[in-house]
């Protein structure tokens, strides 16, 4: 019988035109609170590519109400992700009218209609094309996407299903001068990215792996850890980040990544390649003492941390997207995917090329 | 079951001695099976790892093909595996020590020799490197021995070994030798054990925000196991 597990045949990515340095942001808004600046310089990033307000003369950004703040997010969305569904689909000989499915994911803005419905109209999707869209979950969400993705391409074997992270996080900043909004505005940057999943006997020999399972963990005590909610004084919503979250990530993420392996007879040294979520310097170290990795096996994670920030639900697929440029995969090879976010939650899934 | 070595596990001891006097693929092979039994399956505290070794055996290599590096990383994923291994594990070393062999102690916690050992890293002056035991070395012995070591291939005595601190300790009587050292660890908390280890392996190529990023990392998961709760409690009591 054939194994028609579906594949991540192909990913795409893409960030709005403008880059900025982490001096370059306290300079525009000039920013001198020391504690600020050296959270910004001190930082394991080097840039990001973000949609700013103006500078005020007398420093800080032009005041942004919601409502901007929600029209950034649409503006965003309409201008970046069609640029990584085409970097997607395009090398794959296929169009948008070929997509059967359709799953989004946002954490940085409401729309109703929702980004997938915007996406068809903008880039002209099929009418039957089918869609959801997952909204509110946060960094880990890309995988919370990928499972029903997944099985959706199992259930509909040879059908195109693209699912779009699209994060347009300097939609959801606010500046009040405060830690709790610098450490926000220090560490997410904007960007999509795009995985095209297929279960079908016409890949069965496409360098492109399957979908092999997943595995969560939610840890309902640290709910609070990570949370966007309403600043009545701002009149906005605005993400917090508690101090701990590395530690409560790191603590838990044995867990979900063990079940994995024993689902499938694995060990640990089975796995070639550790996809894992940019989500911040201290998050990477804590999964790397806690789960056992490498700074060789957490590469790509640092890196795309330096150069584009937290990209929130997209960011493990930049890495994914690395890895693959870097040509060293090997047929066979195990790889296991990991985000982390709210709930506190940390997702995982298992690949095999 | 084993060719080029044997394999034996006591209670709370495994014990790997080396019968082939060069690195082979089957060695490789087989030194690879009992690694995935020691990860696995084995609730051994140490694994004492005792023979000699010439290095690498060349007789593997055919020059009228291509050379190929793939047998060289799987050696260093092997020695790697070693490395990390959550057990003690103690080199006894009682011939000469060469290439692929001296590389194997040197990820050992310990190495104790009899006083006619010999070390060496002959590969340079072999037209090759002694693998990543050009980065280990130099953290042991100090850049300026390192080099003298690794460039000239010159052979290290017991003594000198020991004084260079390479060996840790030199006994004709190893068993003895053996059975104080294992004591000196006392009774082992895995997880500190390991992560003590890996801090102090990175201790030389990271720096700074970098390296107290990763303690503090390696810090919480320390103290969050039941072995520092056990001794907050038992310190309790004393007082």
């Amino acid at each position: 019988m054939l194994d028609l597990r579906p594949r991540i045949l192909s990913v795409g990515t893409a960030n709005p035109p403008e880059r900025w340095s982490q001096q370059e942001l306290l300079d525009r808004f000039k920013v001198t609170d020391p504690k600020i600046t050296s959270l910004f310089t001190s930082s394991h990033i080097r840039s990001r590519h973000l949609y700013l307000p103006p500078g005020k003369p007398e420093g800080g950004p032009e005041e942004e109400t919601q409502g901007d703040l929600l029209r950034k997010h649409r503006r965003g969305t309409i201008e970046v992700a069609p640029s990584a569904v085409q970097a997607c689909l395009g090398p794959m000989g296929l169009t948008v009218k070929d997509i059967d499915y359709l799953c989004c994911i946002t954490s940085t803005g409401w729309l109703t209609p929702g980004v997938s419905a915007i996406l068809i109209k903008t880039m002209g999707f099929r009418e039957d094309c089918s869609r959801v869209d997952i909204v509110g979950m946060g960094c880990n969400a890309g995988l919370n996407g990928l499972n029903p993705v997944s099985a959706w391409a199992m259930a509909n074997p040879g059908r195109n299903a693209l699912m779009v992270c699209n994060e347009i996080c300097s939609a959801a900043y606010v500046f009040d001068g405060s830690m709790r909004t610098a450490i926000v505005n220090s560490l997410f940057g904007d960007g999509v990215a795009a995985v095209l999943v297929r279960a079908s006997e016409q890949d069965e020999r496409a360098f492109a792996p399957k979908i092999l399972g997943f595995d969560s963990h939610i840890i309902p005590p640290a709910m609070d850890a990570m949370r966007f909610d309403w600043d009545e004084e701002q009149g906005k919503y605005s993400f917090f980040l508690d101090r701990d979250i590395p530690y409560v990530v790191g603590a838990n993420a044995e867990k979900p990544v063990g079940r994995l392996l024993a689902k499938f007879g694995l060990r640990r040294r089975h796995i070639s390649h550790w996809i894992v979520h940019s989500g911040g310097k201290k998050v990477v170290d804590a999964i790397k003492y806690n789960v056992g990795l490498t700074d060789y096996d957490v590469r790509h994670t640092h890196s795309v941390l330096r150069d584009y920030g937290n990209l929130s639900s997209g960011s493990f697929l930049f890495s994914y997207a690395r890895l693959l440029q870097e040509g060293r995969v090997r047929r066979g090879d195990y790889g296991i995917l990991m985000t982390m976010g709210p709930g506190s939650t940390i997702e995982t899934a298992l690949i095999r090329w | 079951m084993y060719e080029t070595l044997s394999f034996d596990e006591r209670g709370d001891l495994a014990l790997l001695t080396l019968k082939r006097s060069r690195i082979n693929v089957k060695q490789i092979r087989e030194l690879e099976r009992v690694l995935d039994h020691l990860e696995d399956v084995s609730k051994a505290k140490a694994l004492v790892i005792r023979g000699h070794s010439e290095g690498i055996d060349f007789l593997d290599f055919d020059p009228r093909e291509a050379m190929d590096i793939h047998g060289f990383n799987k050696w260093e994923k092997l020695v790697n595996r070693l490395e990390a291994l959550d057990k003690v594990t103690v080199a006894l070393i009682d011939g000469p020590c060469v290439g692929g062999g001296f590389q194997l102690t040197m990820v050992c916690d310990q190495r104790i020799c009899v006083p006619t050992a010999t070390f060496q890293l002959p590969e340079v002056r072999l037209g090759f490197l002694p693998g990543m035991a050009t980065f280990r070395l130099a953290k042991y012995v100090g850049l300026g021995h390192a080099k003298r070591i690794v460039m000239t291939g010159t052979v290290l005595g017991a003594e000198e070994a020991q004084r260079l601190g390479l060996v840790d300790a030199v006994a004709l009587d190893l068993d003895a030798a053996l059975a104080s050292t294992l004591a000196s660890f006392g009774a082992m908390h895995t997880v500190a054990f390991t992560l003590a280890r890996r801090l102090l392996n990175e201790s030389y190529g990271t720096q700074g925000e970098d390296a107290l990023g990763n303690f503090l990392a390696a810090q919480h998961r320390a103290i969050s196991q039941t072995a520092f709760l056990d001794t907050l409690r038992a310190e309790r009591k004393k007082t």
